[in-house]
This record gives C-alpha cells, structure tokens and sequence, in this order.
C-alpha cells in the first residue's frame, strides 16, 4: 500500500502484534476460543484476502485500499491507532482491502452487500458522513472458496446523525478460521444498529468495539447463532459511553447442539462523566448436545454514577413445560422443539430493522434449525 | 370413553393416586372434586401424558386403547384434550401460529390432509367471536402478558377447535371471575355433546352450577372416596371435605 | 432507637477518626525482618511443630519463589516488598492461659476498645471466643461445653499437635499448596489460626466465633483456618476483623479451608471492617485471601456471607466446589469500598456432581474514589445434571469519581443445567434520599436506611448479633459519602 501515512501506523501496528502474538486461551480476551491452536503452525501468514462488492448502490463512493493517491476522506479515517491485536495484524498483514463512502445526507435505499473472500488478512473502512443512512449485508455474496483462515480488520465511523444498519450473515463453514475485528466511532445523534447471524465454523469470532462519542448516540447489537457438530462461534463485543446521555442494547441468543461452543462476551464500559447514559444486555444459550458448551461473560464497568446498566445472561435446555404444552396439543416433539427454538431466537432476529434481510435470516435459521431440533 | 382401573401413580417415587378407579362414558360429564393435595391435577397430568408420573399400578383405556402408551402428542391427535389449570407462557410463538400449528399437526396425525392458511383463520376466527376472544389476543405471543380470564378463555377456545372426544378441564374456574366464569362455562356447555366425554375438575362446587355433571367423584389422598349425582356438589359445600373423607369409601 | 439513628450517635461519638485506630503497647517478639527458609524455621520452631509441618512449609516456600503476583484483579498498589516486612510476630510474655483472668489486662482492654468485652459477650451471647492476637492464640474458652459434644475448636498450632492425622489428611486438601501465589505464600508462613472439626451427626452447640485483629506495625497476618463438618453435622462459624490505625499498609494473606462430608452443613459469616486507609488513601489492609469450601459429601451445604467494609485492597472469592450429588453452595456479599479502597470480590461455584445448587447475591457499593468489582465463575461440568444456579449482583454508586464493576463468567457444559444471571448498576436513587430528608431523616442516616435497603437480603443471612454489628458498620463506613 502506498499510504505514507500508513508506514507510521503500521509501525504502530506491528508492535501491538509484535507483544501480544497469536492470541490465545491464556490471554483474557481469548480465554473461550484459541486461536492459535486452531491456526497451528500456519500461524496468521501474511496473505491478502479479497473482497467483493456485490452492487455499489449509487451515491456511495467506493475506493481500493490497493491503489495508491487515496482520497483525503480515506486519509482522514483509515488505520485508527489500537491495540486490537487482531486488527492491528490485518493492517500490518495485508496489502489491500476497500473503503466506502456515503457522503452528508444521503440516503441510500439500496442495500450495499459487501463480502471478504479469500484466505489471509484484509481492511475495511466504511464513512457515513453527518446525516447519511446505509444498510450493509456481508455474508450473502458467494459462497467462499477454500478458506482456512480469514482476518477482516473493518473500521466503521458514523458522522453526526448518521444512521447505519449492518447485518453480517456467517454460513456454516466447516475448517475455516475466521476472525473480523470491527471498530465504530459514533458521532452524535448517530445509531448503529447491527445484527450478527453465525453457523460456525471450526472458529469463528466477531469482535466489536463500539465507541459512543457524542451526546444522543446509540448502538444497538443483536445476534443469533445455531450451532452443529464441532462448530464453534464467538461473539465479543465492548461497547464504550464515552459521553453521556447515550444509549446501547445488546441481545444474543445462541443454540449449540452436537459438541458446539457458543462464545459471547460483552463488556461495557461507561466512562467518568458519562451522566445518562442506560445500556441493557442480554445473553441467552441453550445447550441441545450432551458435549455442548456454552460461555457467557456479560462485564460492566461503570466509572459514572448517573446510569442505568443492567445485564442478564441464562443458560440452559427448553422449558419442559412449554413443551409439554405443546405436545399436549398435538404437536409432535420434533416440530414442538422446533417451533420453541425459533421462539426463543425470534426476538434477536425481530432487532433486524430492514426487512428483507430480517426475513433471509429467519429462513437461514430455519434450516439450520431442522439439523439440531 | 375412558376407563381407569387401579391407576397408582408416583411423581419423584411418591405415591399420589393410590388406587384410582373410574369410568366415563361417551356424552357423560363427570366431575371430580377434592381438597388440595388430594391428587386432582396428578389425574390430569398422567391422562396427558406429562413426562415424571409414573404409573406404578393399574390402567388407563381410552376408547379401548392404553392411553400411557402414547406420546402425547399422540393422545392430543386421538382426541386428549386437556385444559390446564396454569396454561403455559410461550413467548416468540403467536396465538394463531400455534393455533394453526396444533391443529394441522393433529390432522396430518390423523391421516388428514392440512388446513390452509385461510382455513384455519376462518374456523379460529368463527370460533373466536362465541368466547370473545379478540383478533389482537390471537396476534399476541402465546398466552403472554394475557390476564386470567383470557388464559381459560383461550383453552376454552383451543377445544372448540380441536374438537376432542375426551376433554379433562383442570380447576378451569381457578382465578375467574363471576363473569368471566360464566363465559368460559357457557363456552364448555355448547361443548356438550353425545359423543363427547368431559371431565371437570374443581376444588369448588361454584363452577358445578355452571357445568352441571351427570356424576361427581371425590378425590381424596389418591383415591375415590365417595360418588354420587350432582346433589352431592351440594353436600359437599354444605359439610365440606373432612365430613366425607372422613367416612369409609 | 433505630439502628439508623444509634449508627449516627456512634458516628458522633467517634467523630471523623476510624474507631479502632489505636496501638496496644504490648511488647513484641518478632522473627528477623524478611523472607527466607530460615523465616520458615522459626516459625515453625517458634510454634513447636512436627517434622512433617516443617516440610510442608518448606515445600510452599519454594513453590512460592518461583511464583509471580497475579495481576487480573481490578486492583492496584505499590510494589509489595516481601523482605521488607516481619512474618512473625507474638506477644511476649504469653506462655498458656488456664483462664482468662491470667490473660495480660492490657490484652483485654484492647477487646474492650475494640467493643468486645469478652466476659460479656461470651455469656451473653453464648459465642465460644477463640481470640486471635496477632498470631498466638491467647485465650480460648467454651471448650468444655465443645468437649462434651465432641467438638475440637482450637487453634490450628494446638490441632497440627494433637490432632495431626485430621490435619494431615484435610490441610491443603481444599487449598492446595500451590493454589495461587498468597495461598502458597500462607502455607509457607502462616503464625496461626483456627482449627474446627465436627463430628458425625452432631449439630454444634454454639456459634463459633474468632475476633483476628492485626496489631504489631509491619506484621503481615497470615491465618490458616480449617473446618471439617463430619457426616451428617452442622456448624455455623462467624469471623470478625478489625485492625488499628497504621500508616504502613499491612499484608494479610488467609487461608480458609471448608469440608462438608455428606449431609454436612456449614455456614461462615465474615464481617471484615479492617483499617482501610484514611480519607487520602493513606494506609490500609492489603487482604488478600484465599477461602475455598468443598462440599465433599451427598447433599453437603456450604454457605458464604460475608459484609466487606474495610481493608485498603480486598481480594477475596470465597468459593464452593460441588463435588457431592445434590450438594448446595451459597455465596451473600455485601461489599462497601469508600474514599481510595479498592474491593475485587466475588466467587466461583464449580458445580462437579448432579443435582447441585449454587445461589449467589451480591450487593456491591462505591463511594468516594473507591473502585469496587465484584468477580465471580459459575462453571457447570459435563457431569452436573440437573444443575442450578440463580446469581444476583447489584451495585450501586454514591458520587461520580467512584466505579463499580460486573464481570461474570458463565460456563455450561450440561444441556440439563440451568444457570440464571442477573446484574444492575444504578446511582443511589435521589428521590428516595429526597423522601427521607423531607420526612426529616438526616442526609447520612437516609444513606445508611437506603443502604441497609438495598443490602437486606444479604443482611437477613447474617446471624443475629453479627446482623446488628453489619447494619451500622454500612452506615459507619459510608458517612460523609452524599454531600
């Protein structure tokens, strides 16, 4: 990449993978999903992905991070500093990637469907400029090929009053290693609504660090994932009120059958100061295999007096009298399973605002569904 | 219709029905009435089929048939019908959904074919207006956020639907008001029918005013401890349990 | 008079001063400062103990030399350094008491600055007192009444010699030596400590009660606490702390160990209130303690309460391991960390066997500077069918300059299990503290009401005269908070 601007932080980057190496189960944050076990000796490699706009609604201006003479607004926004280690490693690991720019005010109707494909490391950077409103879908381009190990280090930031709704849709994906570490910078008055759909795969993890920084901001995360055989999923979110009178809901669900893990760890932190700010999360699994697991970390960390936060998380099989309810009324135990499976997803899935999309979702769980009830 | 012979049945190895005997005959309704504790909702439980009691003893016919040996759903498709004292919350699953669910599962398990979409709205729908039961209450999720009277109300409306051929109402008048009693009980009475058995069961007389039985049975500590026609409701009101328990069966 | 209302004379009567900030002037017999093998033969000489007990410290100390500090907890302090400090320290002139009335006076009026006149208490609470000074036990009474049950309630230096094939077999059995870094550092240097066993089928007589109080300045304390409830036996044990004032923060590193064989039933309730610190964050308790129960048995019970107020640095997770089918662990915390204290508290119920039932409530509060996380671990294993746990964890904040800190793990690996979590952080609500001024309830009482409030269910699982000692403590160490 010719970014002169990158050479520092790439440097910068480097360090951060340099001391921390491949994650794994002994560091906190990496405690439920090993990832340097499940790379082996490959290690992260220094491969770039690619990537795949499947249409570019118009009005949103796209550039390729492989090029050189980026525009100031890439410029501007690309390569925040952090001490991800995940996503300082796809911008020291790779060379390309691709940025997305929806300029002040506009509204775009289309939905933007973008996919990384590939094995290696790859970037994202996505603008919404003060006012504007998009929908990004991943996930539903084509299917990937021969994929062992993807990283995605995606930045997002949402000027004031912009709105942007993101689904992310990951199919069952057998071996493949994946990893996308998303940061999202919120203006205020800016939302970010976002859903996550996961059928795992040998590890795959989502990582969110979301940054409430002006007054009227809200973030509001949703997630199901249905889990078979060996699969393996692992949603981590931090969501930060940097300022107060924000707002962030989370709610995920998870179903994990065979000898499945289903990971969620979601920390918020509201930072001195932060008056009025009120988050909520949820946490939910059921476990349907007698080698399933299930891990759960809701955290807070409240540094102002003036919130209200709450967190709730349960683990645990289907109501049996529900069940029985159900039977009772004729409706055979497979179908009753089915049918209080889908009920205790619906309410993550009914968060997607858009509502083809909501309704894919629904019909992608509901296949997935009929391999575990 | 029905025919229970002896029937002992433990829940976490205790003994609750120590020797049950009863018999009910198509277009008959019988009560069964009984202090707390005497084993009432046991009955209704094992004739659904709930997972965790156990028949130890005896035996359950069902038009000939032995009842413990089906699921129950399959008991639910031969025509089981039972309405619980406590219907089930089930948030995610609409009212019609469910509706249309149960109702096909027990056609198709009866080699019938499937109701559609517009078919089973228009039977719920026609069915619905008798027992007041709104079209907002069916677009809510099962039973969720519903007040008393709506909960009995919807399994009253869940058997107009079904039409079982043995319906077993567990303290259906729990929880009601006058009103509210006096709708769910006229609802069950246009259920009334020469091929249909019923078989209320009330810790109350009040609701027998309502629902009038051909034969009334006191439960007490498992067993049947006196029978008799709808004038013992009376008596037993007037003396209460203890006298009649007390007395040999 | 209300409890609110006698908490604010006491608060009068002891003005802005921690209440149990004095010295006793009482010589002292010290081990050479710092940490070496030969510390851990002195000790152990000066204690008269058995060869095996050398070795097993000795083994400690080593383990312990190759081990670093763990650092994961929310708390932070300067760099202890562990050859800067005494490991043992004893009253001189104390060779064994037959009665109390031999004990040094001077000894017995620290009890009664302290609140705890031990004549008084012992007969009119009925609460044997094996009191801890520093590290010798001093006088211990209620024996005989134990005696006829059958009940050993000693100190463990008396139990490591009289009792050695109980200690033996139970010591480090909960604990293991290599725990972690304080509980290896214990096993190398503890001075003393409490020894309980109860035997099959019997039901304890009394409350069983142990005042540790940390006097000699540069003393760490290190306690070593055993309780075994036999088969089908019962014991509740209540622990209460308080310190005097010193500049220097103080190391304390305890070792709790709790055995419940099959039916066996034991509860421990802990009120600590030890100097922590002044307004400024100057001094205080380090507390670093490691207290761990194994419900061994069938249907074994071990219940945890504890009401945290004081130490500079607590770092504490009383836990339950259930082992035994149908066992129950419980965990009540009332954490209060206010000014500069640091509180990182919380437990871990690691659910083995089936049909085991854990509960946790916790009712966290930070004022002033104060950061106050509680830190807890429900793990259910492949093997826990059926098994439950409900968690409620509360915090709540008085001032914006302090935090308050969830972090739950959840673990399951049983489809049967069921585990319910719930938390909630919120400030100190201004409308009931308005309701309770315009009624005419002064601004540090209605904390203290509010406060009690919000604490109540921990509250009501304290034994009586503990419960009374609680409930102005929360109003003690929260004065000055609102303002």
């Amino acid at each position: 990449m010719t970014l002169a601007l990158n050479l520092d932080r790439k440097a910068e980057a480097a360090a951060v993978v340099h001391s921390h190496g491949v994650p794994h189960r002994r560091i906190e944050e990496w405690k439920y999903s090993d990832l340097k076990s499940a790379l082996g000796e490959k290690g992260l490699g220094a491969v770039t992905a690619g990537w795949l706009v499947g249409n570019l609604p118009s009005g949103v201006e796209m550039f390729d991070l492989a090029q050189p003479d980026p525009p100031p607004w890439v410029m501007d926004h690309f390569a925040r500093p952090t001490q991800n280690v995940m996503r300082a490693a796809s911008l020291v690991l790779s060379a390309g990637g691709v940025a997305l720019r929806v300029p002040a005010g506009a509204q775009i109707a289309d939905v933007l469907k973008l996919d990384f494909t590939g094995p290696g490391h790859v970037r994202g950077l996505l603008v919404l400029e003060g006012g504007a409103a998009l929908t990004l879908v991943e996930g539903v381009g084509q299917k990937n090929i021969e994929t062992d190990f993807r990283n995605v280090g995606f930045e997002i930031v949402l000027g004031e009053g912009a709105s942007l709704e993101h689904v992310r849709i990951s199919p069952a994906d057998g071996q493949a290693v994946l990893v996308e570490a998303a940061s999202v910078h919120l203006a205020a008055r800016a939302h970010y609504r976002a859903h996550f759909a996961g059928f795992g795969s040998k590890l795959s993890r989502m990582e969110l660090d979301i940054a409430l920084e002006g007054e009227g901001a809200e973030a509001h995360l949703s997630g199901v994932a249905v889990l078979d055989a060996h699969a393996h999923s692992d949603v981590t979110t931090h969501v930060i009120h940097r300022v107060g009178n924000t707002n962030s809901t989370q709610l995920f669900k998870h179903v994990a059958s065979g000898s499945a893990r289903a990971v969620y760890q979601g920390k918020v932190t509201v930072a001195k100061g932060a008056d009025g700010s009120d988050s909520n999360q949820s946490a939910k699994a059921l476990l349907l295999g007698d080698a399933a697991e299930a891990d759960l970390k809701p955290e807070l960390e409240i540094f102002a007096d003036d919130v209200k936060c709450a967190h709730g998380a349960a683990v645990g099989d289907l109501d049996a009298e529900s069940l029985f309810y159900l039977r009772a009324r004729g409706i055979p135990e497979g179908q009753a399973r089915g049918l209080l499976l889908q009920a205790f997803l619906e309410d993550a899935v009914a968060e997607i605002g858009h509502t083809d999309l909501r309704e894919r979702v629904a019909a992608e769980l509901l296949t997935a569904l009929k391999a575990v009830a | 219709m029905l025919e229970i012979k002896n029937l002992h049945v433990a829940v976490d190895g205790k003994e609750i029905l120590k020797g049950l005997s009863l018999t009910i005959g198509a277009g008959e309704v019988h009560a069964i009435m009984g202090p707390n504790g005497s084993g009432k909702s046991t009955l209704s439980y094992v004739l659904a089929g709930r997972a965790g009691y156990d028949i130890t003893q005896g035996s359950i016919l069902y038009k000939g048939e032995d009842l413990a040996a089906l699921a129950p759903e399959q008991r639910a498709a031969k025509g089981v019908f039972l309405a619980m004292q406590y219907p089930v919350e089930i948030p995610g699953v609409t009212t019609m959904t469910f509706l249309k669910t149960a109702l096909n599962s027990q056609r198709r398990a009866r080699g019938e074919s499937d109701l559609d979409a517009v078919g089973v709205l228009k039977l719920v729908r026609a069915k619905a207006k008798t027992l007041n039961v709104s079209e907002e209450m069916l677009k809510r999720a099962l039973n969720v956020g519903f007040s008393g009277g709506e909960k009995k109300r919807l399994e009253i409306l869940q058997m107009a639907i079904f039409e079982p051929k043995l319906a077993i109402l567990d303290e259906t008048d729990s929880g009601l008001d006058i009103d509210a009693l006096r709708l769910v009980a006229e609802g069950v009475n246009a259920l009334r029918d020469p091929s249909r058995a019923m078989l209320v069961i009330t810790h109350y007389q009040r609701l027998l005013d309502y629902i009038v039985p051909d034969r009334i049975h006191v439960l007490a500590k498992g067993r049947i401890v006196a029978e008799g026609g709808k004038e013992l409701a009376l008596e037993l009101e007037a003396k209460g349990y203890e006298h009649i328990v007390k007395e040999p069966a | 008079m209300s409890i609110a209302a006698e908490t604010k004379q006491q608060v009068a009567e002891i003005g802005e001063k921690y209440k149990y900030g004095f010295v006793t002037d009482i010589e002292m017999e010290r081990a050479p400062k710092g940490l070496s093998e030969d510390t851990v033969r002195y000790i152990s000489a000066k204690k008269g103990e058995p060869d095996w007990m050398l070795e097993w410290r000795l083994g400690a100390f080593k383990r312990w030399q190759a081990m670093t500090e763990p650092k994961w907890a929310r708390v932070h302090y300067p760099q202890i350094d562990y050859q800067n400090a005494y490991y043992y320290a004893a009253p001189k002139n104390t060779p064994k008491k037959q009665s109390l009335d031999e004990v040094d006076p001077k000894l017995l009026e620290t009890y009664k600055k302290l609140g705890i006149p031990l004549h008084e208490q012992m007969a009119l609470a009925g609460v044997a007192v094996d009191a801890v000074f520093d590290s010798v036990s001093v006088a211990t009474t209620f024996k005989e009444k134990l005696n006829e049950a059958g009940v050993i309630f000693c100190p463990i230096s008396e139990a490591i010699r009289d009792y050695p094939d109980l200690v033996k077999q139970y010591l480090g059995s909960v604990v293991p030596v290599t725990d972690n870094f304080f509980a290896t550092l214990n096993a190398a240097v503890f001075s003393d400590g409490t020894f309980v066993y109860v035997p099959k089928g019997v039901r304890c007589p009394m409350e069983l009660s142990t005042y540790f109080r940390i006097n000699a300045s540069e003393t760490g304390q290190f306690e070593r606490t055993l309780i075994i409830a036999d088969e089908g036996s019962y014991v509740s044990y209540l622990e209460g702390c308080t310190a005097p004032k010193r500049d220097e923060n103080q190391l304390h590193a305890a070792v709790v160990e709790l055995v419940a064989l099959d039916d066996a039933e034991i509860k421990y309730s802990t009120v600590q209130n030890w100097y922590p610190g002044d307004e400024n964050g100057l001094g205080g308790i380090f507390n670093f303690v490691t207290k761990r129960g194994d419900c061994r048995g069938k249907k074994s019970k071990i219940s945890w309460t504890q009401v945290e107020t004081g130490s500079a640095i607590t770092w504490k997770y009383p836990s339950c391991i259930l082992r035994g089918e149908g066992s129950v662990g419980e965990f009540y915390s009332i954490a209060i960390a206010n000014h500069y204290q640091q509180a990182d508290t919380g437990t871990k119920m690691i659910h083995l066997g089936a049909n085991t039932k854990s509960r946790i409530i916790s009712k966290g509060i930070s004022a002033g500077k104060a950061q106050n996380t509680y830190r807890g671990l429900v793990s259910v294993y492949g093997k826990a069918k059926n098994a439950r746990n409900y968690t409620q964890c509360d915090s709540l904040l008085i001032g914006g300059d302090c935090g308050a800190h969830t972090v739950p793990y959840i673990e399951s690996r049983n489809k049967s299990a069921r585990i319910e979590h719930e938390a909630t952080t919120s400030k100190i609500a201004e409308d009931q503290l308005f309701y309770c001024l315009a009624r005419g309830i002064p601004q540090d009482e209605a904390v203290s009401l509010i406060v009690n409030g919000f604490c109540r269910e921990v509250l009501q699982q304290l034994p009586m005269e503990f419960a009374v000692e609680a409930q102005k403590l929360v109003g003690i160490s929260l004065e000055g908070s609102v303002g």
